[in-house]
């Protein structure tokens, strides 16, 4: 296997194992705490390097990972006192364990090889130089061995405990009175964030891997409204991206995890603007929708009440109703194109569907019950809540 | 005449929040069968009390027994419904799905849930009048019909006891009625209901035993016994009259 195709592969299993931790993170509204524990897991590493001089070792996995968890452990105490938000006890908790970190680096530096460069951007060129030798034989890099251990660890918890995920995510009152605690889901999936990140560091660094973990999940989330789907959906972008990233890096000549990062804020960008429901120009286009509907209705109800020919004249109704002339004419046409009105001798008339129409909506906005205009929500936005 | 069992037994039971008491030293007897009503002004802690009888919050001293076992063995024998606003109602899941939480409890942990849960979910929902929503996205959902479903997760888990915060909060009158009629019916298959509950003026007609609650136990038995102007005053102070019109 080359070193392009290796380096690739292990930037997909890095973008795997990120992206399911990711999706919980994201919807528990914790995403900050993934940045937290990327950073303070540093002093872990350091030690753990210390110690065994080597970076893909066990115990210096298992040591950062204990940091991770200690990260949210002080997080939550702090914030338990009720004097500081979760998000000022955040910032207080992980620059504190990273900089003892950065300090052990440097007090080291001249016998360790560390360095707080590596920390952050990672190198996952580098990556395929560190090989794994079983019994003298090369079975691939080093790297690409822990990390595709920690996604099957990972996938493994996954599938065995995605209903008690699930419910301890959507409803921790009820995970809890159902016995499945809320606070065994929390660690173990703080425990499991903290292994991919420190697995996923040594190739991509502490900025990457946050980027990994959040922003495939955040854009997935607004694509889609099952929870299945968004674990597919955020694996997708986050392999995607990686892949691409690679590319661009190798054209660009640049960091290949500087690169994975711009991608992936561009697959964000492109679906914050796109999504189809949730985007940013479907939410213009249906409020725009909504407005005019508003408008149709005004003018509708106007037309309701009103049974003098004057009121209902073409010419008076920009006067009447005080609307300029470009919505006028917008909501005209639509009147029209529901076969609501009729217009002869250039006076407005609601036809019998506009009458019942009418209504309808009229009842709606009075008692706001929605169980007849049902069939209207396919038609129209305003009465979709 | 054989005396009714103890649905809920709860013996000295006091919780605080940072060395503040929010439920101070509770003694309460829920017989089988009511369908009760905790009343009380704001931070009187009835849903505290609901969460600590569930384990949710742990209590500093007393206990909690229902039917003569502690919660944590009896877990199948009761629901739950949460407050409506206690949960995201962005996260991406159907109407369905939520249902079907109902049934984690008495799966366990691991296993999946499968035909046989899927079938007491959609009757759940057809009950709570709501199948023709099952597939729909939950932030797609009004504030009764979110409700509506929160009630058939708690009819799914075939419980004995049902706990209830504040089912009518937010609802329409449509839904209200939905809600208490299910939650009569329950009563007529002999089981209990407890709710938290608001709105002063419904009590006498929705429900035949409450508890008034406003950090200590106030009183509790039937309706048509102790729900008078006594124990309002007591729980609410001078001004119950303005929380009754309120």
């Amino acid at each position: 296997m080359g070193a392009q195709l290796e380096i690739q592969l292990i930037a997909a299993v890095v973008a795997i194992a990120c992206a399911i931790p990711g999706v919980f993170l994201v919807l528990r509204k914790m995403s900050l705490i993934s940045d937290a524990i990327s950073h303070s897991i540093l002093p872990g590493i350091v030690i753990g390097f210390l110690i065994t001089h080597d970076l893909n070792s066990p115990l210096l996995i298992l040591l950062a990972t204990i940091t991770g968890v200690i990260t949210v452990v002080l997080v939550e105490a702090i914030q338990k006192t009720g004097l500081v938000k979760e998000d000022t006890a955040i910032g207080l908790v992980f620059p504190a364990l990273f900089s003892i970190g950065v300090i052990l680096i440097a007090k080291n530096a001249n016998d360790v090889h560390l360095d707080v460069d590596a920390v952050l951007l990672g190198e996952l060129a580098f990556a395929p130089f560190d090989r794994l030798l079983i019994a003298g034989a090369d079975v691939g890099p080093k790297s690409l061995w822990v990390m595709g251990s920690i996604l099957l660890v990972a996938i493994g918890l996954l599938f065995a405990f995605f209903k008690e995920l699930k419910v301890s995510t959507f409803d921790a009152g009820l995970s809890s009175a159902l016995g499945f605690s809320p606070v065994v889901m929390h660690y173990g999936l703080m425990s499991i964030s903290s292994v991919t990140v420190v697995g996923a560091f040594d190739a991509v660094g502490a900025v990457l891997v946050v980027a990994l973990m959040i922003a495939p999940a955040a854009s997935a989330y607004l694509l889609t409204s099952d929870l299945k789907k968004m674990l597919v959906l955020s694996v997708i972008f986050g392999v995607s991206s990686a892949v691409a990233g690679y590319w661009m890096a190798h054209i660009l000549d640049a960091s290949i995890s500087g690169s994975m990062t711009t991608i992936l804020g561009l697959v964000f960008l492109m679906v914050y603007l796109f999504a189809p429901s949730k985007g940013i120009i479907a939410v213009m286009y249906r409020q725009r929708q909504q407005r005019t509907e508003v408008s149709l209705l005004t003018f509708l109800l106007h037309l309701n009440n009103h049974t003098e020919e004057s009121e209902r004249h073409i010419n008076h109704l920009n006067e009447h109703i005080n609307w300029q002339r470009v919505r006028s004419r917008t909501v005209l046409e639509l009147a029209q194109k529901n076969n609501m009105i009729s217009i002869a001798d250039n006076i407005v008339t609601l036809t019998k569907k506009g009458k019942e129409f009418t209504e309808l909506a009229l009842e709606y906005i009075v008692t706001n019950k929605d169980e007849k205009i049902e069939p209207m929500k396919d038609d129209f936005f305003l009465f979709r809540g | 005449m054989e005396s009714p069992k103890i649905a809920v037994q709860v013996d000295d039971l006091t919780v605080a929040y940072n060395y503040k008491p929010v439920l101070w030293d509770i003694d309460l007897q829920i017989p089988e069968g009511v369908l009760m009503a905790i009343v009380g002004p704001n931070g009187a802690g009835k849903s505290t009390l609901i969460k600590s009888i569930l384990g949710i919050i742990d209590p500093i001293a007393g206990s909690v027994a229902i039917y003569d076992k502690p919660y944590e063995k009896q877990r199948k024998l009761v629901a739950y419904v949460p407050q409506k606003g206690s949960v995201d109602w962005d996260f991406p899941t159907t109407a369905l799905d939520v249902v079907m939480m109902g049934t984690y409890g008495k799966l366990g942990w691991i296993k999946r849930p499968g035909k046989k849960e899927k079938k007491a979910a959609l009757e759940a929902l057809e009950k709570v009048g709501m199948l023709s929503f099952k597939g729909r996205q939950i932030s797609q959902l009004s504030g009764g019909q979110q409700q509506r479903v929160f009630l058939a997760r708690a009819l799914v888990q075939d419980a004995a006891i049902y706990f209830m915060d504040e089912p009518f909060q937010g609802v329409d009158a449509t839904t209200e009625i939905a809600i208490i009629n299910i939650l009569k019916e329950l009563r007529k298959a002999n089981k209990t209901v407890i709710v938290v509950h608001h709105d002063l003026q419904t009590v006498p007609e929705y429900f035949d035993w409450v508890t008034f609650l406003n950090v200590k136990k106030i009183a509790t038995g039937p309706v048509k016994d102790i729900f008078n102007d006594d124990n309002l005053t007591k729980t609410y102070g001078i001004n119950y009259k303005v929380a009754v019109n309120q």
